[in-house]
């Protein structure tokens, strides 16, 4: 039934949009149904018994547990604050003529698709199935990137969908060879997760390891991790930030909650001792591009887009330690990167707008007088960068500090590695910040600069993500705790 | 019925066909005889699929041999020369790392490691004929040469007919690996054929020359005249 309820819901929003007359009414939609999503799924976590069994779901192609439920809920809870965001965003978009009127409606049919998409990956039961699905995102979320009106964003919409779909093809050469160890260990071949994770133990570990190395290369290159990151910094910081804020917040969660999968399953089975350290390689390799990056980067929302494939890597290591504890702290730091990245987005997108006219592509952003012009921004890019960077009482500090504790009892060098390349990122935000937030105009050439006035709409996802983020972090509601600790158990680590 | 021994020479046959048109994709610099190699490479693999198919019997062979060849041989083909013949572009003499002599190098050298690294794999799972192993070695040395495509090519319509090529890599491999359920075979086409339309309607705007390039996104509703991007 939910499942149904999924689809219509997204159909009729479909239907209204391609009858609604204006750019108010489409959006309206989107928020619309963001918030039915959000409170369905809520419905899901407070009522129903989890794993949801009911029709469709429980199939052999659909199934909801802890953790598809956990990510749906991200999911649609950023995307309703960024659906209220793309109110006030789009519309100035479309003032200043850098999207154009006739795109609209394919914007929203896109942005409408996608959460849609989405919501059907992080529910398939079926590999395969969320192999598609996370194809279709790729697919709509750079749709959502070239629409506006610049070749350079053609540009990193087509390096997106290469990139990501070439490694894709890897992540299903990978998941034949899954389906043929099924296929010799149970007689018929099936590529459901949940029959997977209960043999696993008998998959031999040669296969297991070639199959989980060609299944990684396209989940990696989905969520941005080296060396398949190369499409990530362009194609967040040239897409709208709205679509910005999705791309970081939700759609990197698709690969690593595929690589969470599939880790899940190599776990059960001996290959386990040389992914790990696979794992580590490539998180620690991560990070250190991103710091590198981050540390000469002059423009905001690449910054912020680097932070994102730092965090991945963060992920990746915490994931490789595999106990229950750093697996319990990694998906809370999704949970936490997700909230503070939108929050970060957000926020350089209302600075985007005062200071467009200066904003040349890739030049260095030139911000002046902040506090007077956009104080609300300022705070957010502040208070923001200080969550990402894992300061408390923001959630990520937690999360950070027991991977990293958790990673200390595994090898010392590592952490130390960590420790420095993730100081050498927040130095790099830091820098970014005082460099740019404390120059302040003459008074007499004050004047000359036009303040954009922010409306609410993008005012309040800001905010609400913020407050959001400080009440997990300085209670850390037992419910969430609870819901996280369920995961853990049900991935059998 | 024709004999067994006979139609696993007949594969073989289409396996080096597989191998040239592979091979003619890396290096040609025609753009519109990529496109045909293109249709002549997924028609063999048409051929190798019903080939397989009266050598094992399942249905799943027919209908994937069915949707292939409407797909890859007929529509996509047709599509992309029809955008080609609109952004006018004959010939892709830009590369961007490899030249066309290194590649085909680079590509045989991915062959034997693929062909160890494989025989490594598969040892220890139970009797897999000659014939199935090579198919496998193939589709995945397809899949990487289809990739050396993608990358060193400049042009972002050559680059699509490489993530083709590297597409038709995997469903050599599915065939050959293992029997993989008609449905998925199904989505992948539905998501190739979409993705095919998206990136060429970008690679108009890319691939065509400055002056054009207005014109013909507007004629795609991409962008509006005003707007001046160099």
């Amino acid at each position: 039934m939910i499942l149904i309820a999924f689809v219509l819901v997204s159909v009729l929003s479909l239907v209204i949009i391609a009858f609604a007359r204006n750019h108010r009414q489409m959006n309206s939609v989107c928020i619309g149904q963001a918030l039915i999503f959000t409170t369905l799924t809520a419905y899901l976590v407070v009522f129903q018994q989890v794993p949801v069994v009911s029709f469709l779901i429980d199939s052999q192609y659909f199934f909801i547990d802890h953790l598809g439920l956990f990510e749906v809920l991200i999911a649609t809870l950023i995307f309703t604050c960024a659906a209220v965001y793309a109110r006030g965003y789009v519309e100035g978009l479309l003032k200043s003529g850098e999207l154009e009127k006739g795109s609209l409606k394919l914007f929203y049919v896109a942005w409408t698709l996608l959460l849609l998409v989405i919501v059907l990956a992080f529910i398939s039961d079926n590999l395969a199935l969320f192999w598609i699905f996370a194809e279709l995102t790729t697919i709509i979320s750079a749709m959502l990137i070239a629409i506006l009106s610049a070749r350079e964003n053609i540009d990193a919409a087509i390096k997106y969908i290469f990139v990501a779909s070439v490694s894709m093809l890897f992540t299903f050469a990978g998941f034949i060879f899954l389906f043929e160890m099924s296929r010799v260990s149970l007689g018929t071949g099936t590529l459901n997760w949940t029959v997977l994770m209960q043999h696993a133990t008998t998959f031999p570990p040669g296969m297991m390891i070639a199959s989980f190395a060609l299944v990684f290369i396209g989940l990696a290159a989905k969520s941005g991790i080296f060396p398949f990151h190369t499409w990530l910094p362009e194609a967040h910081a040239k897409a709208p930030s709205a679509v910005s804020a999705i791309l970081s917040g939700v759609l990197l969660n698709v690969g690593i909650y595929g690589i969470i999968r599939m880790y899940a399953i190599t776990h059960q089975s001996t290959a386990v001792v040389t992914i790990a350290p696979m794992l580590t390689v490539f998180g620690v390799l991560t990070i250190g591009i991103a710091a590198l990056s981050m540390l000469p980067q002059k423009n905001l929302k690449k910054l912020v887009a680097f932070s994102s494939v730092e965090n991945m890597g963060i992920l990746l290591v915490g994931l490789a330690i595999s106990t229950p504890v750093s697996v319990f702290w990694v998906l809370f730091h999704i949970m936490a990167h997700s909230f503070t990245k939108a929050s970060l987005f957000f926020s350089s997108g209302i600075l985007h707008r005062q200071y467009r006219s200066r904003f040349v592509s890739d030049a260095a952003d030139e911000i002046k007088d902040v506090f007077r012009l956009q104080p609300l921004a300022a705070w957010g890019i502040i208070l923001g960068g200080l969550a990402i960077i894992g300061m408390p009482p923001f959630p990520l500090f937690f999360s950070e500090f027991f991977i990293l504790l958790q990673l200390g009892t595994v090898s010392l060098w590592v952490l130390a590695a960590m420790l420095l390349l993730l100081f050498i990122s927040a130095v790099a935000l830091g820098y970014f910040v005082l460099m740019n937030f404390t120059s302040v105009s003459e008074p007499e050439a004050q004047t000359d600069i036009e303040q954009y006035r922010t409306p609410a709409s993008m005012k309040v996802p800001i905010i609400f993500l913020l407050v959001l983020l400080l009440v997990i972090g300085i209670f850390l509601p037992s419910g969430i705790t609870g819901f996280i600790n369920q995961i853990v158990t049900e991935l059998n680590f | 019925m024709i004999e067994q021994v006979t139609i696993e020479g007949i594969i073989r046959i289409l396996f080096v066909c597989v191998i040239i048109t592979a091979a003619y994709i890396i290096s040609t610099r025609n753009l519109l005889s990529v496109v045909s190699v293109y249709a002549l490479q997924s028609l063999t693999l048409v051929c190798i699929a019903l080939a397989l198919y009266f050598l094992e019997g399942s249905v799943v062979l027919l209908a994937i041999a069915g949707v292939t060849f409407i797909s890859k041989v007929i529509i996509i083909p047709y599509f992309i020369a029809t955008i080609q013949e609109k952004i006018r572009i004959k010939r892709d003499i830009e590369f961007h790392y490899l030249s066309p002599t290194t590649s085909l190098l680079i590509s045989m050298i991915l062959m034997l490691v693929i062909y160890m690294a494989l025989s490594r794999i598969v040892v220890g799972s139970p009797s897999r004929e000659n014939l199935f192993f090579f198919g496998a070695v193939l589709g995945i040395s397809l899949m990487l040469m289809g990739m050396m495509v993608t990358f060193s090519r400049k042009r972002a319509i050559t680059k699509v007919l490489g993530f083709l090529s590297m597409e038709n890599g995997v469903l050599l491999f599915g065939m050959f690996v293992t029997e993989l359920p008609f449905i998925i075979e199904f989505l992948i086409i539905i998501d190739l054929i979409i993705l095919v339309i998206l990136t060429t309607i970008l690679s108009v705007g890319i691939d065509s020359t400055l002056e054009d390039y207005h014109k013909r996104l507007h004629r795609f509703h991409l962008l509006d005249d005003s707007e001046e991007v160099i």
